[in-house]
C-alpha cells in the first residue's frame, strides 16, 4: 500500500486509538446526562485533574506506577463527588444552562488549581505504563502499547458498565433516573444515586486522563484545551449517541477519533486548524440532520 | 455630575425592570431625599466621576498614576464592552456562547486587517469591525434557532475552537502566530487618550444597551427568554428577535475586539482562546446577569484581577504568593469560579445585586437595602 491509501489507513488506525480517549470520556458525559440532565463540562477536568495527581505520586513523590494509578483516580472520584455535592445538587432545582454554567465553573477552578500547584513546570511529561511501539502490519501505522492499554481499558469499561447495568444496582440508577419521585417512594436514595453515578463519570474521566496524558506532554487543562482536547469530540460522540445510549457513545467516540484524524491527511495540510474545522463542520451537521444522534436503539428514540 | 452622568449607567434605572415598580406605586407624591441627601448623593457622584475621569489624567490627584496602569484600566473598559455584549445573549435572551471569543476576535482582526493592510482611518475599522462581530453573530444565531440551549452552547464551543485555529490561522489575513499589528489612531497614540476612547465607546454601548431594553425588542426578549411559545402566541417574532439579540451581541464585541486589538497594538490568534471565552462568563454571572451596572463592574472587578492590578492596589501579593503559593496571574483562575458558583447557589443577582441598593440611592430613591433580589440566576434554556 502507498500514497494516499497509506495515509487514509494510518489515519483510521490513530484515529480510532484516538477516539478510545474520547469514548471514555463521551461514557461519563452520557451517564451524568442521563442521571440529571446536566451537560457536565467538567468532565474532561476530572481526567486532568486525576492525570495531574498520578504524576505528581509518580514524579514527585516516587510511589509505584499502580499506586500512582490509583492515586489518581481516587482524585479524580474525589473531584466528581465535590461537584455533585457543592455544584450539582445545590442547583438541582435551577434551569440546566445554569447547571451548564456551574459545570464550566468547576472546570475553570480545577483548571486554576492545576496552574497554582504545578507552576514550577509548566509543561510535563510522565512515563508510559510500557515504553515501546510497533508498527501495525500492512498499514504502517505506528502504535504505542499505551494506546492499546486505553483500548483494552475501553473494552473492559465497556462490558463492566453492560454488564453493572443489568445488576439490581444498575437497575437502581436507572429506575431513579426515569422517575426520580417513583424511586424515592419505593426506597431508593435519589441522593446516593446521583452521588454514585458522578463518582463513575468521574472515574472514567480519569480513566481518560491517565491514559492518554503519557502519550503527550501536557500542561494544565491538558483534557479541556490543551494538546489532548477531549471535551469537545467527547461531547460530539455523546450527541451521536443521543444523548442517552451507551454503546452509542463509544461508537460515537471511535467516529469522532477518525473524522478528527482526517484532517492530518496531506491535502488538507495547506488548511490551518484542520482538525478543529473537520469537528466543526462534523458537529454542525450531525445537528442539522440527526440531532437525535446516530448511534442510537431504535426504542430510546421512541421513549 | 453631569460628566458622571453620562458615563456611569445610572440611566439604566429607567428601564430595571423588577426593582422599581414594586417601591413605587402605594406612595402618591414621590419620595424625594431632603437637601441634606440631595447633598450626600453629589458628593458621592462627584467621587464617583472622580474615580473614572480625573484619576487616571493625574488631574486633582494625590496618586501617580502610570502608563501601564491606565493600559489595564483601558483593557477593564473594553472587557465590560464585552461583557455587555455577552449579557445580551445569556442575560436578555438566555442563550449561552461558550466562543465569545471568537466573537471578540474577529473583530480584532477585522479592525487590525483594515488599518495595518488597508491603510484606512481607526474609526472606520471600527465600524466594519462590528459589522463583522454583527454577521457573524447572525449566521451563528441562525444555526441556533434549530437547536436547544444544551447543544447550542456544544456549537459555540466547537465554533470558538474552529474561529481560533482555522479562521485566525489564515496567515495573509491574520498574520498568524507571528501576529499582527494593531496600531492606534494619531491622535490616541497615547495610553492615557486611548482610556478615554474606550470610555466613549463604553458609552456608547451603554446607551445603545439601554435603548435596546427600553424598547419593543427588549421587552419582546424578555418575553421569550421567560417562555417563548407563550411569547409568540402574543405575536411576538421569536426568531426574528433573537437574531436581532445576536446581532447587537456581535456589533458589541465587534466593537470590544477592534479595541482590544489596537490596545495591544499586536494581536496573536493564540490569545483568543477558551479561557477568554469563560472569562466572560465569570464577568456576566457574577456581575449579576441583565444588570447593566453589574455587569460592567463584574467585568472591571474581573480585568483588574485578571492583570493583577487588584492584587498589587491592595497589597495581598504577600497573601496570595506568600502564603499561599498563588502566582498573581492565576489568582483569578482560583478566585473566579469559587465566586461564581457562589453567585449560582447562593447571591443569584451577582454583584447587580449587591449595589442595587446604592444605584437607586445614587439616582434620588430611599436606600432600600432589599432592592434588586433576585430568586435564581434565570438563564432559562430557550425552547428546551
Amino acid at each position: 500500500m502507498s500514497g494516499l491509501g497509506q495515509e487514509v489507513g494510518v489515519a483510521i488506525v490513530t484515529g480510532l486509538l484516538q477516539g478510545c480517549v474520547y469514548a471514555l470520556v463521551a461514557l461519563g458525559i452520557v451517564l451524568v446526562f442521563r442521571a440529571s440532565g446536566v451537560f457536565n463540562f467538567a468532565q474532561a477536568e476530572f481526567g486532568t485533574t486525576g492525570l495531574f495527581a498520578a504524576y505528581a505520586a509518580l514524579t514527585l513523590w516516587g510511589w509505584s506506577y499502580s499506586w500512582a494509578i490509583a492515586f489518581g483516580l481516587a482524585v479524580a472520584v474525589a473531584m466528581g463527588l465535590l461537584t455533585e455535592r457543592l455544584v450539582v445538587h445545590p442547583l438541582r432545582n435551577a434551569s440546566r444552562v445554569t447547571v451548564l454554567v456551574g459545570t464550566a465553573g468547576v472546570a475553570l477552578a480545577a483548571i486554576g488549581i492545576q496552574f497554582w500547584q504545578f507552576n514550577e513546570t509548566l509543561i510535563m511529561t510522565m512515563p508510559r505504563i510500557v515504553d515501546s511501539f510497533f508498527l501495525v502490519p500492512v498499514i504502517g501505522a505506528p502504535v504505542t502499547v499505551q494506546q492499546l492499554i486505553t483500548l483494552g481499558v475501553l473494552v473492559v469499561a465497556s462490558l463492566v458498565l453492560a454488564l453493572f447495568f443489568r445488576s439490581p444496582a444498575g437497575l437502581t440508577i436507572q429506575a431513579a433516573q426515569q422517575e426520580p419521585t417513583a424511586a424515592e417512594l419505593v426506597g431508593i436514595s435519589v441522593r446516593r444515586v446521583s452521588m454514585l453515578t458522578w463518582a463513575m463519570a468521574a472515574l472514567l474521566g480519569g480513566l481518560a486522563g491517565i491514559l492518554s496524558g503519557p502519550n503527550l506532554t501536557f500542561t494544565a487543562g491538558f483534557l479541556s484545551f490543551g494538546a489532548g482536547r477531549a471535551l469537545l469530540p467527547g461531547f460530539m460522540a455523546a450527541v451521536l449517541a443521543g444523548m442517552r445510549s451507551m454503546p452509542g457513545a463509544v461508537a460515537g467516540g471511535l467516529t469522532v477519533g477518525v473524522v478528527e484524524q482526517m484532517g492530518t491527511l496531506s491535502f488538507m495540510i495547506e488548511v490551518p486548524g484542520a482538525r478543529a474545522m473537520l469537528l466543526f463542520g462534523f458537529l454542525l451537521v450531525v445537528l442539522m440532520v440527526k440531532p437525535h444522534g446516530i448511534f442510537v436503539p431504535r426504542t430510546a428514540v421512541a421513549a | 455630575m453631569s460628566d458622571a452622568t453620562r458615563v456611569l449607567p445610572v440611566v439604566t434605572d429607567a428601564s430595571a425592570p423588577p426593582a422599581t415598580p414594586a417601591a413605587t406605586p402605594v406612595v402618591e407624591q414621590p419620595w424625594r431625599p431632603s437637601r441634606g441627601g440631595w447633598v450626600a448623593r453629589g458628593v458621592v457622584w462627584t467621587l464617583l466621576g472622580w474615580v473614572v475621569l480625573a484619576l487616571p489624567l493625574n488631574v486633582l490627584s494625590p496618586f501617580e498614576v502610570g502608563v501601564t496602569d491606565v493600559d489595564v484600566a483601558s483593557l477593564a473598559v473594553i472587557y465590560a464592552i464585552g461583557a455587555l455584549s455577552l449579557n445580551v445573549l445569556l442575560g436578555y435572551c438566555g442563550q449561552i456562547s461558550l466562543g465569545h471569543q471568537a466573537f471578540v476576535g474577529v473583530g480584532a482582526f477585522a479592525s487590525a486587517y483594515i488599518v495595518t493592510n488597508l491603510q484606512l482611518s481607526f474609526f472606520l475599522a471600527v465600524g466594519v469591525a462590528a459589522l463583522f462581530g454583527a454577521v457573524q453573530a447572525v449566521l451563528l444565531g441562525a444555526v441556533s434557532l434549530r437547536l436547544t440551549g444544551l447543544y447550542f452552547a456544544l456549537v459555540t464551543l466547537a465554533y470558538g475552537s474552529f474561529a481560533q485555529e482555522t479562521l485566525f490561522g489564515i496567515t495573509s489575513l491574520t498574520g498568524g502566530e507571528g501576529g499582527k499589528p494593531a496600531p492606534r489612531p494619531e491622535f490616541f497614540t497615547s495610553g492615557y487618550r486611548y482610556y478615554y476612547l474606550c470610555l466613549a465607546f463604553l458609552a456608547l454601548v451603554l446607551w445603545i444597551d439601554w435603548r435596546l431594553t427600553a424598547s419593543k425588542a427588549g421587552r419582546a426578549m424578555a418575553a421569550l427568554r421567560e417562555n417563548p411559545r407563550v411569547a409568540s402566541s402574543y405575536g411576538i417574532d421569536v426568531r426574528a428577535y433573537i437574531l436581532v439579540a445576536f446581532a447587537v451581541s456581535g456589533l458589541f464585541a465587534g466593537v470590544a475586539g477592534a479595541l482590544v486589538a489596537h490596545h495591544d497594538e499586536v494581536i496573536v490568534p493564540s490569545s483568543f482562546d477558551f479561557r477568554l471565552a469563560l472569562l466572560f462568563v465569570l464577568m456576566t454571572v457574577v456581575g449579576g446577569l441583565r444588570s447593566r451596572t453589574g455587569v460592567v463592574l463584574g467585568a472591571i472587578f474581573f480585568a483588574l484581577l485578571e492583570e493583577g492590578a487588584l492584587v498589587s492596589m491592595f497589597r495581598l501579593e504577600g497573601f496570595f504568593e506568600g502564603l499561599l503559593g498563588l502566582p498573581t496571574e492565576f489568582v483569578s483562575l482560583v478566585v473566579g469560579p469559587v465566586l461564581l458558583v457562589l453567585t449560582l447557589t447562593l447571591y443569584p443577582g451577582g454583584i447587580g445585586q449587591q449595589v442595587a441598593p446604592i444605584r437607586l440611592w445614587l439616582t434620588g430613591h430611599r436606600f432600600d437595602r432589599h432592592a434588586g433580589a433576585v430568586d435564581d440566576v434565570e438563564v432559562n434554556d430557550v425552547r428546551a
